[in-house]
């Protein structure tokens, strides 16, 4: 496969398991703020969305006011910033368009729909008036195309390309959510139910656990092999793929991938929980962006990072 | 006059290039006045080279580097043997150079391009020298190559390759290659067909021109300029020193203006700049043996030119003005739509796919 | 005035020729005989049916991203993606019409290989002989001095050519525009089809239409034969497109995967040794044929633009040296000129020894002081175009330019007379369109697409390309235009047999026509 097709189909992947995350994570920060009191707190768990989504600087510089319309504008359909659930569309859109030619038609209908809707609602209408609709919407449309892609894609190196994009993607906002969360080093039951529930992960907790633990969270969200959201699952899948992709055995990003996966495996929860956890989970992050960059490097590089210089000599002057 | 040429160019990076794709016309020609005796052209770092002809007649060496490297060597090694112009014994006038076969036959030399795309002033000043002179070609030929000598004044480093012509002009200085695209403008102004011609020149000074005294020297590679005279062929002429084209200019080749006989003209990918350091050896050796050809260019006859054919008329226009996007050159491709100027805006600290036109954020997860 | 008379069918009412020369309907009011089941089966359709069989069309056309984009000047977000309209009545073609055509488009572009080839790699041979002057080729703004000595197998340099054909008044097909760079809408005419029987299947119980879904396997063939020798008997063909951000981005794709073949950009591509390749996540694999949707000047910036991030560096090297082959050719561009058009019928004459089956325009030269004196004389009478562009660019039309415009085209003319040429006004000829709940004629004209490989083929029918404006004569895409499904009869009409044709090529027609997979037109017998 063409390195620079295998490139737009990985970012496909990641752009819209992107626009799904966000829109998770503003779904479940509404209505927890819904039941809560105005001020210091909604200033803060706004914050740590724009944090979770890695907009936060962004967001500052934007000189948007920090509230809960302005964030979510911002993260649904700014046009100006580029990881807004419009624009995530807008460029899974773009790349799949640039592979156009591998993907069945059903799946690039199915994702062309998604954009053309968002495209042509009012967006900021449906922030304003009807959050909670929008926002299962997108994760419908997002999963209605993860669906497609599911049950009609042969699985070739194609379909791996997308879905290792899909599963780093997933696997770097879960821990990215975790540590924002953990960064709080409040034991507010609301907020941990809310980040729970983002990862749809709140129903298996209740099954799971009778009471609020923090392990139990680390437990379920970060080193669960059966819950389809947490960290390591996703990172078992990216690894499956990344063995089917690779042909050569030493690849770093396998390699780097197999280490992080077995790390987080054998990890033991109750060690994991205290003062180290937020360096951890930092550690994490930069693992799965370390592997990201690999398969990068391994398996993307066409010409896209160099410039093109024209040379010429000119006649006349004195030698040198 | 037998001469050993080493023309060696050096290209330097700041950083790692990982690739460049190159064309040398570093090869001197053979002609009625001049026979190539043997050639040979190396690369640092190693690369195979396809040679070829080009339209003009010039030997093109084609290569290219895959691997990274910081610098890049070009070196042609060149024996020639020279014998210079001869001043045509016809005097044909003015009227000739409308004759329907000659226009046809030398109509690119007519034209304009970006390095001889000349306005009012430049045709009113060639205009003056051939009126002086009327009605005889090579007397006009003559006066415009003195007329062009005069008017400008060497100064190196005083202009940049792309300068236009008219800027040239109304800036009174420049180089060998200024000197040549003003007087092959100054003769297509006025119907008579001239042509930039590359090549060395055995000189110690490229203003001056004398022959150098001692046997070898070090210097660029020089331009000088040809004009057809109707009945007799080219004629050899540089304005930079004021001489007839001699068995001291050692030519490359020719072609409408620089762009068609550029020693050395490629691209290379890379974050970085460039330095470059050309330098011509030139030693002059011992003749091997007395040569001459009879051999003439054929010549084609199509009775067509309309004798009121305005040609030339036109201003040349750059049709795709240098700098633009990825984006706005797929744009542009097959229709003659929006170019859009906006950039675009960078990212979050989030990885993003570069988007095609966006540069540079590949490796920044 | 003619209303069409003796119809039953509620369409026809009130439809009027206005004088015209119309496809569907003779001078007489009187259906045409090759339109006649196309009308009955129209007959059994209410207006409603068909409004909504246009609205299927087009949600389907933009769901699957058939469309060209209209790009904002400076920002991305409110570039406008549109369907290339479609009317709904197709346009039939006789067989012995058809017969006609396509052996008039493979001596035209038979002719036109040859001359390329004797420009660049020949020697020139036609100046030499007097039959084209030496100075129109040179001051073409398509003459590429760059592609001298530029082998292309089999001198098929226009690999892919779209003749643009009008009728005139009387009904006679001409050649109006070659077009041998990178000529598009071969998608529409392959889309327009599958589409048509999609929405009106009736349409096609009736008719044996010569099917067209056959382009990209006709493409693929002409494409390998032209490989270079070593790439021997099954060369790499890729399709190399300037980006998703082209206007004609979806049809790079749609011949991609009609071909089964990569389509790469320019940074996919690399060459070493002056062999191409493309980057695959295996490395590096070699490319033979590259069909090409990128302007010359883009294609190598060593050689063309230097700043072109499009091309592939090195890429004209590894062409003169045999090692890939590029098609189109580069260089066809100085026969698009209009000027070097008036005289393709010469070249049919000089290489071909034969008189031309379809006739240009007439053309007049505007360098030649006695034809420019006349159409000076006639400005207001005549069309005015400029040699270079496609597209109806800067195109003056006499009867309706105000004397502001006429004046200023009587300078450029003056001031540039090479570069500009007159033709009488041709009003093409019109075709009924459904217009709300009637139909009304309206102008149209034919893109037929011919392919040169080991033979030069024509794909049945083309592109009819309709002004939906009413009145108007411009039917490109970006200015109003649309189009239509175009049938080439796989027989004459009212006749049963196979038109000349040889039977073994008859059965195939008999069982083609409806192949696109799962679709079965109601009540065919």
């Amino acid at each position: 496969m063409l390195a620079r097709t295998a490139e737009y189909l990985f970012w496909t992947g990641r752009y819209l398991e992107r626009a799904e995350d966000t829109a998770r994570l503003l779904d479940v920060t509404y209505h927890r703020l819904l039941e809560a009191t105005p001020g210091h707190e909604e200033v803060e768990a706004w914050l740590d969305v724009l944090r979770a989504v890695g907009l936060a600087d962004e967001f500052e510089v934007s000189g948007r006011t920090l509230d809960g319309w302005s964030v979510s504008e911002y993260l649904v359909l700014d046009p100006a910033n580029r990881g807004s659930i419009r624009q995530c569309v807008t460029q899974a859109r773009s790349n799949a368009r640039g592979v156009r030619e591998l993907l069945a038609v059903e799946l690039w209908e199915a994702l062309n729909s998604l954009h053309l809707d968002l495209q042509s609602r009012d967006l900021a209408l449906d922030v304003q008036l009807q959050p909670h609709e929008l926002y299962g919407l997108i994760r419908q449309g997002v999963q209605s195309v993860i669906g497609v892609v599911d049950g009609t894609w042969v699985r070739d190196d194609a379909w791996r390309f997308f879905m290792l994009g899909l599963l780093l993607e997933r696997a770097e906002m879960g821990v990215r959510s975790l540590r924002i969360r953990q960064s709080r080093h409040d034991e507010d039951v609301h907020e941990w139910f809310a980040t729970l529930r983002a990862a749809s992960a709140l129903g298996a907790y209740r099954r799971r656990y009778a009471t609020f633990e923090p392990e139990a969270l680390i437990e379920l969200l970060l080193l669960s092999s059966t819950l389809p959201r947490s960290v390591l699952f996703s990172l078992r899948g990216a690894e499956t793929i990344l063995t089917d992709l690779v042909a050569d055995e030493r690849s770093l990003s396998l390699r780097l991938l197999g280490r992080l996966r077995a790390e987080l495996e054998f990890a033991d929860p109750i060690e994991l929980v205290g003062p180290g956890l937020e360096s951890t989970l930092e550690v994490v992050e930069a693992r799965i962006r370390e592997v990201a960059a690999a398969v990068a490097a391994e398996s993307f590089l066409y010409r896209v990072d160099l410039g093109l210089h024209s040379l010429h000599l000119v006649p006349g002057g004195d030698p040198r | 006059m037998r001469f050993d040429v080493r023309y060696r160019t050096v290209f330097s990076y700041d950083e790692q290039v990982s690739e460049s794709q190159n064309e040398l016309r570093a090869c001197p020609t053979t002609s009625e006045t001049q026979r190539l005796l043997d050639y040979r052209v190396t690369i640092q770092p190693a690369a195979r080279v396809f040679s070829s002809v080009d339209a003009w007649g010039t030997r093109v060496d084609a290569f290219g580097i895959r691997r990274p490297h910081d610098s890049m060597t070009v070196i042609a090694e060149a024996s020639v043997e020279t014998s210079g112009s001869v001043m045509p014994a016809a005097a044909p006038r003015l009227e000739a150079l409308r004759q329907k076969g000659f226009v046809d036959e030398y109509v690119e030399y007519l034209q304009r391009d970006r390095h001889t795309d000349f306005g009012a002033e430049i045709a009113r000043a060639a205009a003056e020298q051939v009126d002086l002179v009327a009605p005889d070609v090579i007397g006009a030929i003559l006066a415009i190559h003195r007329f062009v000598g005069q008017t400008l004044r060497y100064t190196p480093g005083s202009t940049e390759v792309g300068i236009a012509v008219d800027d040239v002009f109304a800036g009174g200085v420049g180089v060998c290659q200024d000197y040549a695209h003003l007087a092959v403008a100054m003769c297509r102004s006025v119907g008579i067909p001239a042509r930039y011609v590359s090549g060395y020149l055995f000189t110690e000074r490229d203003d001056v021109g004398s022959p150098a005294e001692t046997d070898a020297v070090v210097v660029q590679t020089h331009a000088w300029f040809e004009a057809a005279v109707p009945g007799a062929g080219w004629l050899g002429l540089d304005p930079t020193n004021g001489q007839i084209a001699s068995e001291h200019h050692v030519k490359i080749g020719h072609g409408r203006s620089y762009d068609d006989v550029q020693p050395l003209r490629g691209v290379y990918l890379g974050p970085g700049n460039s330095d470059v350091e050309p330098v011509v050896e030139i030693r002059r050796v011992p003749p091997i043996d007395l040569w001459r050809s009879g051999a003439n260019v054929s010549v084609s006859a199509v009775d067509a030119v309309p004798a009121d054919l305005p040609l030339g008329v036109r201003r040349y226009s750059d049709p795709h003005p240098s700098g633009s996007s990825i984006r706005q050159q797929q744009l542009q491709q097959q229709q003659t739509g929006a170019v859009r100027t906006g950039s675009l805006r960078s990212g979050h600290d989030l990885p993003e796919r570069p988007a095609p036109g966006k540069r540079n954020q590949h490796t920044r997860t | 005035m003619h209303t069409v008379g003796g119809m039953s069918g509620k369409w026809f009412e009130g439809y009027t020729t206005d004088g015209f020369f119309d496809e569907a309907v003779d001078g007489g009011g009187g259906l045409r005989p090759h339109y006649e089941s196309i009308a009955s089966t129209l007959d059994a359709l209410d207006p409603a049916d068909l409004t909504r069989a246009e609205r299927r069309r087009n949600a389907a056309f933009r769901t699957q991203g058939i469309t060209f984009t209209v790009y904002a000047e400076d920002d991305e977000s409110t570039d406008i993606e549109r369907t290339f309209p479609m009317d709904l009545v197709p346009r039939v073609i006789p067989a012995d019409e058809w017969a006609f055509l396509e052996r008039g488009l493979i001596q035209r572009v038979t002719a036109l290989n040859r001359f390329l080839d004797d420009l660049y790699v020949g020697g020139m041979q036609i100046v030499k002989d007097g039959v084209v002057p030496r100075w129109l080729l040179i001051t073409s703004d398509g003459f590429t001095p760059e592609a001298f000595g530029v082998p292309v197998p089999l001198g098929a340099r226009c690999l892919v050519a779209g003749i643009d054909i009008i009728r005139d008044d009387q009904g006679a097909y001409r050649v109006l525009e070659d077009n041998l760079r990178c000529p598009s809408g071969i998608s529409y005419v392959v889309e327009n089809r599958s589409a048509l029987m999609r929405v009106l299947p009736q349409l096609f119980a009736t008719e044996q239409v010569q099917p067209v879904d056959q382009y990209g396997s006709m493409l693929l063939h002409a494409l390998q034969r032209v490989g270079p020798p070593a790439a021997g008997d099954s060369p790499t063909v890729v399709v190399l497109t300037p980006g998703i951000y082209n206007s004609a981005y979806f049809e790079h794709v749609f011949l991609a995967s009609q071909m089964g073949v990569e389509l790469v950009e320019g940074r996919d591509l690399v060459v070493e040794d002056h062999v191409v390749y493309m980057r695959t996540t295996q490395g590096l694999r070699r490319v033979d044929v590259i069909y090409r949707r990128i302007d010359d000047d883009y294609l190598d910036p060593v050689v063309f633009r230097p700043d072109s991030a499009l091309g592939v560096p090195g890429l004209m090297a590894a062409a003169r040296a045999g090692n890939v082959t590029i098609a189109n050719a580069v260089g066809n561009g100085v026969a698009d000129d209009k000027a070097v058009y008036a005289f393709v019928p010469e070249m049919i004459r000089y290489y071909l020894g034969e008189e031309p089956i379809i006739d240009n325009v007439e053309t007049f030269l505007l360098w030649d002081p006695d034809q420019r004196a006349t159409v000076l004389d006639r400005l207001d009478q005549l069309v005015v175009k400029p040699v270079a562009e496609a597209g109806g660019y800067g195109l003056v039309i006499g009867p309706h330019a105000t004397d502001a415009e006429l004046a200023a085209a009587r300078q450029q003319i003056l001031d540039d007379p090479r570069n500009y040429i007159a033709q009488e006004v041709i009003s093409l000829s019109r075709h009924p369109c459904l217009v709300e709940d009637h139909l009304e004629g309206r102008h149209v004209d034919l893109r037929p697409f011919v392919l040169s490989g080991e033979d030069v083929e024509v794909v049945p029918g083309g592109l009819t390309r309709v002004a939906l404006r009413k009145g108007s004569l411009v039917v490109n895409s970006s200015r109003g235009g649309g189009s239509k499904d175009t049938w080439v009869l796989a027989h004459a009409a009212g006749d049963a047999s196979a038109d000349g044709e040889d039977p073994g090529e008859a059965t195939e027609v008999l069982t083609a026509p409806v192949r696109t997979a799962g679709l079965h037109p109601v009540g065919r017998r």
